[in-house]
């Protein structure tokens, strides 16, 4: 099962990660962060996640601090 | 298999101080990535400028030093000259925006160029004065309106943006020079392979190499983060062409 | 002894070589560009640092730059051209980087001309840069003090690790006098634990005078301010001539203090009791030795080629304790021997009869 690790503290919320992301599993949170607007979270019920890091590689913050991708 | 992580050359708990969706974080991202990639790390010394470039030292792991604004590549002269003549062999690049690197510092830039001095220039190009909010800089596209050019820049007033990556490539000293964008991943990838091989250019000897590096600037230019790639895409590199303007190597 | 003919320019150069300077960045001006000459013939054959900047500018910022390593570095320039350095100097002072800054004064404002002069006694001494800081400031006399200053000037800029100003004029600068290139008397000073040289098995380095914390910037220029204290208390150096007995005192500082010592010999040989008291650190000001010489003093006589700019550092010093006049001419035909006794004679008239 491929995953992400998401750093709250760090998202900005510029949302370019969901943007990217093929699978649509990253999401706007319920939680605000500090530039005062919902921060993303990884929501990946079906395990769709693929590993592919581009979530990673766009994000400005380094938010996205770990992906693993299963072999 | 963990396919990204944080890299090693960015301090532990820091926290990138730049607005919502800029690209300066990717851009500093990527560095780090190619120091760890080359083995850098400890033997690295990053040269600051002023801006919103000016705080690298925050986020980056390795020995760094401010430079005046404009001064950066003539601090780098000195800081690879002197190691040099102590017999070190130190990896020495600039961090800089394009204020810092194409206007009040472009006769430093230009002449370390010139002499060909070995290290590299990264040149963040938002087109703007970012940190002081958004003034007309050397790079403001024609028409672009910035708070010090509300009616946008016009050549009357304002003159002629400059080609930097161009401009650099004329200059015999220099080994590389190139100008990348960040606005989707086929570009930051390749962004990434033009950072290396800047890197690795100095590291052989090669002489100046430099990568001019188109990037967004979503507050001052008012644009959401994913409609400042847009600009980026549909516009800026109309008139500011992506591509590698002098490679030592295939010229 | 080994005396040798030297001009002051060549032995600036031919003493930093001799005391370690391995990084030299220079941009030509008249009258000091012979110490860049100099030593792009010396320093590129045995493989230094040496460039020809594109601009003043540039130069003090590669001195920026190359004194971070932990080199040795000099640049050297003349007046007009060191206003352009202000900016990089104040970062270094912030920065904590050792730099020696040679000015070979000529004559100023802008770009004034070629004569000596020493109008840049409040630049150097004042800072010319924004901000709280200070520059040492030492003031050669002769063309053994360019060999015996620049020595110290290393040795202060290392010790305290700030920049150090060597303040000689064009007339220093272009005159050839017998000297002897000594060893260079002072120890290294391990730079070990701040320079940069790659985070190798320690943690990274960071320099900067940026800090947006306000308590912290507070914190560090109080610092700045406590190893000015350091450098106030320990490093006051000049020279005194017939002192002793000295009820009328003669102020000058680098050449005009050889012909204030003139001045002197004259005025001995018709009964005055005069002295000559010469700071050689022009910052640090040797305010509490003059200050003492003063209150046995009448008269103090501060003579300068400029319109008195130590003269503001001679009255902080007497204060209420003595007379202060001034004799000066800024620029050019510097004053002659005949000239200073006109205006000493027109000073000292009223209380000697005998002049």
């Amino acid at each position: 099962m491929s995953y992400i690790k998401i750093d709250k503290n760090k998202c900005k919320s510029c949302y370019l990660c969901m943007d990217v992301c093929p699978k649509k599993i990253i999401q706007k949170s319920n939680e605000l962060g500090k530039t005062g607007e919902y921060i993303v979270e990884f929501k990946d019920e079906k395990n769709e996640c693929l590993g592919c890091a581009q979530c990673a590689i766009v994000c400005p913050e380094i938010a996205i601090t770990e992906v693993h991708k299963n072999e | 298999m963990q396919v990204f992580s944080v890299p090693k050359s960015i301090k532990q708990n820091s926290n990138f101080t730049f607005c919502s969706g800029c690209d300066h974080g990717v851009a500093i991202k990527l560095v780090a990535q190619t120091i760890d990639e080359l083995n850098l790390q400890d033997e690295t010394i990053a040269i600051a400028s002023s801006g919103c470039s000016v705080l690298l030292y925050d986020f980056l792991d390795v020995d760094c030093l401010e430079a005046p604004h404009g001064r950066a590549c003539a601090v780098a002269t000195g800081v690879k000259r002197a190691h040099k003549a102590m017999g070190n062999n130190k990896f020495v690049f600039t961090y800089q925006g394009d204020g810092d690197f194409a206007s009040i510092g472009l006769a430093e830039s230009m002449h370390s160029a010139l002499r060909g001095e070995n290290i590299t220039a990264i040149c963040i190009n938002n087109t703007n004065y970012g940190m002081t909010g958004g003034q007309l800089g050397p790079t403001t596209a024609l028409g672009q309106i910035t708070t010090t050019s509300p009616k946008g820049r016009n050549i009357e007033y304002h003159g002629f943006p400059i080609k930097t990556a161009e401009q650099i490539a004329l200059c015999d000293g220099v080994s590389y020079s190139a100008r990348v964008a960040l606005y989707d991943i086929k570009n930051i990838i390749n962004a990434k392979n033009s950072i290396k091989k800047a890197f690795e250019y100095q590291k052989k000897g090669l002489g100046f190499s430099f990568v001019e590096i188109l990037s967004s600037c979503p507050t001052n230019w008012k644009l959401s983060p994913k409609k400042s790639h847009e600009k980026i895409k549909n516009e800026l590199t109309n008139i500011y062409p992506l591509g590698v303007f002098k490679d030592i190597n295939n010229d | 002894m080994n005396k040798e003919l030297l001009k002051g320019n060549i032995a600036i150069a031919k003493a930093a070589l001799n005391c370690g300077c391995n990084c030299y960045f220079g941009y030509p001006i008249t009258p000091q560009t012979e110490i860049g000459e100099y030593l792009s013939k010396q320093m590129p054959a045995n493989k230094l640092a040496y460039v020809c900047a594109e601009s003043e500018i540039a130069a003090i910022n590669m001195a920026l730059g190359a004194a971070s390593t932990g080199a040795k570095v000099m640049t050297s320039s003349s007046s007009c051209a060191v206003s352009l350095m202000q900016e990089a100097i104040s970062y270094a002072s912030s920065d904590e980087l050792p730099i020696v800054i040679v000015n070979v004064m000529r004559a100023g404002p802008g770009q004034g001309y070629i004569f000596p002069s020493q109008g840049d006694y409040n630049q150097a001494t004042i800072g010319g840069g924004n901000g709280d800081y200070k520059t040492i400031v030492l003031s050669p006399s002769s063309v053994q003090e360019c060999i015996d200053l620049t020595y110290r000037a290393f040795y202060l800029a290392q010790k305290y690790r700030t920049p150090v100003i060597l303040l000689a004029d064009g007339l220093l600068g272009q005159m050839a006098e017998a000297a002897e290139l000594t060893e260079n008397p002072y120890p290294e000073i391990d730079n070990s634990n701040w320079r940069l040289d790659g985070a190798k098995n320690r943690p990274s380095r960071e320099i900067h005078s940026l800090e947006p914390d306000q308590n912290k910037l507070n914190r560090h220029i109080v610092k700045l301010y406590q190893k000015y204290s350091a450098i106030e208390q320990n490093e006051c150096d000049y020279e005194e001539y017939k002192t002793q007995d000295a009820e009328v005192i003669i102020t000058a500082f680098g050449t005009m203090a050889r012909y204030a010592k003139a001045l002197c010999n004259h005025y001995r040989n018709k009964g005055v009791k005069i002295g000559l008291f010469r700071p050689k650190t022009l910052y640090p000001f040797p305010y509490k030795r003059l200050n003492e010489l003063s209150q046995k003093a009448k008269i103090v006589i501060d003579i300068e080629m400029n319109m008195g700019q130590m003269l503001k550092d001679v009255r902080l010093a007497v204060l209420s304790n003595a007379q202060v006049a001034f004799i000066g001419k800024p620029v050019g035909d510097w004053l002659r021997e005949e000239e200073m006794i006109n205006a000493a004679n027109n000073i000292l008239k009223e209380r000697y009869a005998s002049i």
